[in-house]
């Protein structure tokens, strides 16, 4: 054992942790917003020079939330890849809930997300207000889609995102029994619907599979059920700045109109998961399921024959019926504005917006796409194709930027499917809304 | 090694003015093996270096512990949307809302206290009872505490997805039963009842954790002395005699491991509701995390850090009166 003295005394210790601990406090006081690329938030850049023609190289990341559509950009990577020897395209996704919720820190950054996409309505905006979204107005590619299907995706006039599904958020219905309650004819006013749920209620059938368990999928109907009855397209816009209020006749003629509904949903709708609802459906024991066409693929997967189409419930008579149905254009591309390898994300992006790529990740995915030129050979796309030109509102669900009021709003529908009164439903929703309101 | 004793025979040469002070003076005190010695108050002296030891731990501790804490007490105090470079201070408005025009918040509390008081009595009741039935080494004992302790080793989601078909109204195992032993009244839709949610919320956790604080309890049991129990039946003690004055009193310590760490978990109970409830969940399932995570979702990142402070208060209260409220209860815990 030595007797030499240690290099450091416990003071000198002690001192030495001081002063670590109060330079780290000092690090934690620096002011929020110094992360990332904070500073660039609001300000759109355009991407470094896409693929002119010239040779890309690189890594891009490609965030996603849809893990089901994985196989299918996988092939689409491979033949870009072969196509463009010099770029690895990697996807990095995660559930739709953490990308909603985590998407924009971890993008941000430009760590992940070369190319990454973004639900329509909030969480788009917070991209484009956090200025990841590059400006793509300048793309030529740009013009490879149907302008109304990427209005969403712009923002003061910048083609900042462009929205690749087309997605009709209403429901869908199995033909084979609609058709015989309906005649062929689809109800084109309310009572003529509740008339057709009674007929195949008489029948046997749950009229209806809506997952009030689940509140993002219950949601969907919502977009059906106000597209007739509010006084103007914006309405979720307007509730949330104030505008309009739940309390408004307009919205609590919804409610009762959801009242109405309560006794076509299955049993216990309002503790129904989406699962079960698609398994009731699938098995030809709901004649619709009020989710959207982006269930198809999944009613398919478990074992659905049947032909299936699309309807939406006409809240009001028939010449006060503006819109048949409902749209969303989702799943908004972009090139990230910290990306390290702009070009080789351009040039990802590009490969994207061609009819053909395009058509192999509908037809691989039954999603329709917002791409000009796209040949459906899918059957299910071919049977909803018509929609494409039908009247139909971009779904004002996602009008809401704020989740506690969307929510709130919508968690007023279900609650008087499970019994709530409607004017109580919708005095509570608006107390929500008021106190959650963007200020 | 033995550095404090040269520091302490330096410090009496220089206070007799540079003299070397008689052996005879200061007497040399025995170094005990490992260098350090017993001071006079009875507490050991550590050598300096082992204070190096913790370094990384404290390092660790500070940069994702210390400091994220101190930072949300600065942002509670602005409106920051978590990606702008620009805020305003907002003083002590985020927190007066929360406490005066926040129902949601309010909401999500109750919900927390009401899943926590469920949690809390009956995972301790029931693991203790599972407990006192399977505390003997028997083969059967040791299968049966294997098979309780099975769901702790699932992950919250994989408990929460099992529940979320169990509660199915319509596939679900529990409503197939009733209806097939003919009571279909007593049918429900459980997550789908806002008055109710939260508790058959609160059922799940308890099945998943309640094997783990058995073995707790288990553990508990079997240091209790045999010749205690002698003692009480010798005093002709009955069964609740010998569990009110011999068990229970000497399970104290278990008792209180176990509350305290089921009421933290009753707090961090989040992926198990956002499982079951969605994310964000419906209001009847909300509970604090969930809602701070949804504020955070929000991009309101200045009134989260708010309300995460006042859930660090609450968690720091209820813990607070649950150890005085063990402590009247039992007196050894």
């Amino acid at each position: 054992m030595s007797n030499e003295a240690p290099a450091i005394s416990r003071r000198q210790l002690l001192q030495l942790f001081g002063a670590g601990g109060a330079g780290l406090f000092m690090a934690a006081c620096a002011g929020p917003g110094g992360g990332g690329n904070g500073g660039n938030a609001g300000a759109a850049t355009t991407p470094s020079a896409a693929a002119s023609g010239g040779k890309v190289s690189g890594k891009v990341s490609f965030a996603h939330w849809r893990a089901e559509d994985k196989a299918v950009f996988d092939k689409i990577i491979a033949s870009f890849q072969s196509k463009n020897p010099g770029v690895t395209v990697t996807q990095d996704i995660s559930p739709s809930n953490d990308y909603q919720s985590s998407a924009l820190q971890r993008i941000r950054g430009g760590a992940v997300g070369d190319v990454f996409t973004a639900f329509r309505g909030a969480q788009f905006v917070s991209m484009t207000q956090a200025g990841i979204y590059s400006d793509l107005s300048s793309q030529p590619f740009v013009s490879n889609y149907v302008p109304s299907l990427i209005s969403s995706g712009q923002v003061d006039g910048k083609q900042m995102g462009l929205p690749y599904q087309v997605v009709f958020n209403m429901p869908i219905t199995n033909q084979d029994l609609v058709s015989k309650a309906d005649g062929g004819t689809p109800p084109k006013d309310w009572e003529g619907f509740l008339g057709m749920c009674d007929k195949l209620k008489s029948q046997g059938l749950v009229p209806i599979a809506w997952p009030g368990g689940d509140p993002g999928n219950a949601g969907q109907l919502f977009n059906s059920m106000v597209m007739n009855n509010a006084p103007s397209d914006d309405m979720c816009a307007k509730i949330e700045s104030g505008d309009y209020k739940c309390t408004d006749d307009w919205f609590i003629k919804t409610l009762q109109q959801y009242v109405q509904l309560r006794p076509y949903f299955q049993p216990n709708s309002t503790g129904t998961a989406v699962e079960p609802c698609q398994q009731i459906f699938a098995t030809g024991k709901a004649a619709m399921l009020a989710t959207g066409s982006y269930h198809i693929a999944a009613v398919r997967g478990l074992g659905a024959k049947f032909t299936m189409d699309l309807i939406s419930p006409i809240t009001t008579t028939a010449d006060k019926a503006k819109y048949e149905g409902i749209y969303n254009a989702t799943f908004v591309l972009g090139v990230n504005s910290a990306s390290k390898n702009q070009p080789a994300a351009v040039a990802w992006l590009q490969y994207l917006s061609d009819p053909q790529v395009a058509g192999d990740y509908a037809n691989g995915t039954s999603q329709n796409v917002s791409v000009k030129g796209v040949e459906y050979t899918n059957p299910d796309l071919k049977a909803i194709s018509p929609w494409l030109e039908k009247k139909t509102l971009l779904a004002p669900r996602f009008q809401f930027n704020n989740l506690d009021v969307r929510n709130a709003v919508e968690g007023s529908c279900i609650a008087v499917v499970g019994g709530k009164s409607p004017e109580q439903a919708a005095a509570e929703a608006q107390k929500i809304v008021d106190q959650k309101r963007p200020k | 090694m033995a550095v404090s004793l040269r520091r302490s025979s330096a410090s009496a040469t220089d206070l007799r003015g540079g003299q070397p002070a008689p052996a005879a003076t200061f007497p040399e005190t025995p170094r005990p093996p490992g260098g350090v010695r017993r001071r006079r108050g009875g507490a050991t002296r550590v050598h300096p270096a082992l204070w190096l030891f913790p370094l990384p731990a404290v390092v660790l501790y500070v940069i994702f512990f210390a400091m994220p804490t101190l930072q949300a007490f600065q942002y509670a105090v602005t409106d920051w949307d978590g990606y702008s470079a620009v805020f305003r201070q907002v003083g002590l408005s985020n927190f007066s809302t929360i406490a005066t025009a926040d129902d949601l918040f309010r909401n999500a509390l109750f919900n927390n206290i009401k899943f926590l008081l469920v949690v809390v009595i009956l995972q301790t009741v029931l693991s203790l009872l599972l407990a006192l039935l399977l505390q003997r080494n028997s083969k059967s004992s040791t299968a049966l505490r294997s098979l309780y302790f099975l769901p702790t080793i699932l992950s919250s989601v994989s408990v929460a997805f099992v529940w979320k078909f169990m509660y199915d109204p319509n596939f679900g195992l529990i409503n197939q039963t009733l209806g097939a032993v003919g009571l279909d009244g007593l049918k429900s839709s459980f997550l789908g009842n806002d008055a109710t949610a939260i508790y058959w919320v609160a059922l799940c956790q308890v099945w998943a954790h309640t094997g783990q604080l058995m073995v707790i309890f288990i553990a508990g049991l079997q240091q209790i002395p045999a010749e205690l129990y002698e003692s009480a039946d010798l005093d002709g003690a009955g069964r609740w005699q010998r569990f009110r004055y011999v068990t229970w009193p000497m399970v104290a310590p278990a008792t209180a491991i176990v509350i305290a760490y089921t009421t933290v978990q009753s707090f961090k109970a989040f992926d198990l509701i956002l499982g079951l409830g969605g994310n964000p969940p419906k209001t009847s399932m909300d509970i604090l995390s969930t809602r701070i995570y949804t504020t955070f979702t929000n991009s309101q990142f200045g009134y989260a850090a708010a309300e995460s402070i006042v859930f660090m208060l609450i968690i720091a209260l209820v813990s607070f009166l649950q150890r005085r409220a063990v402590r009247l209860t039992q007196p050894g815990a």
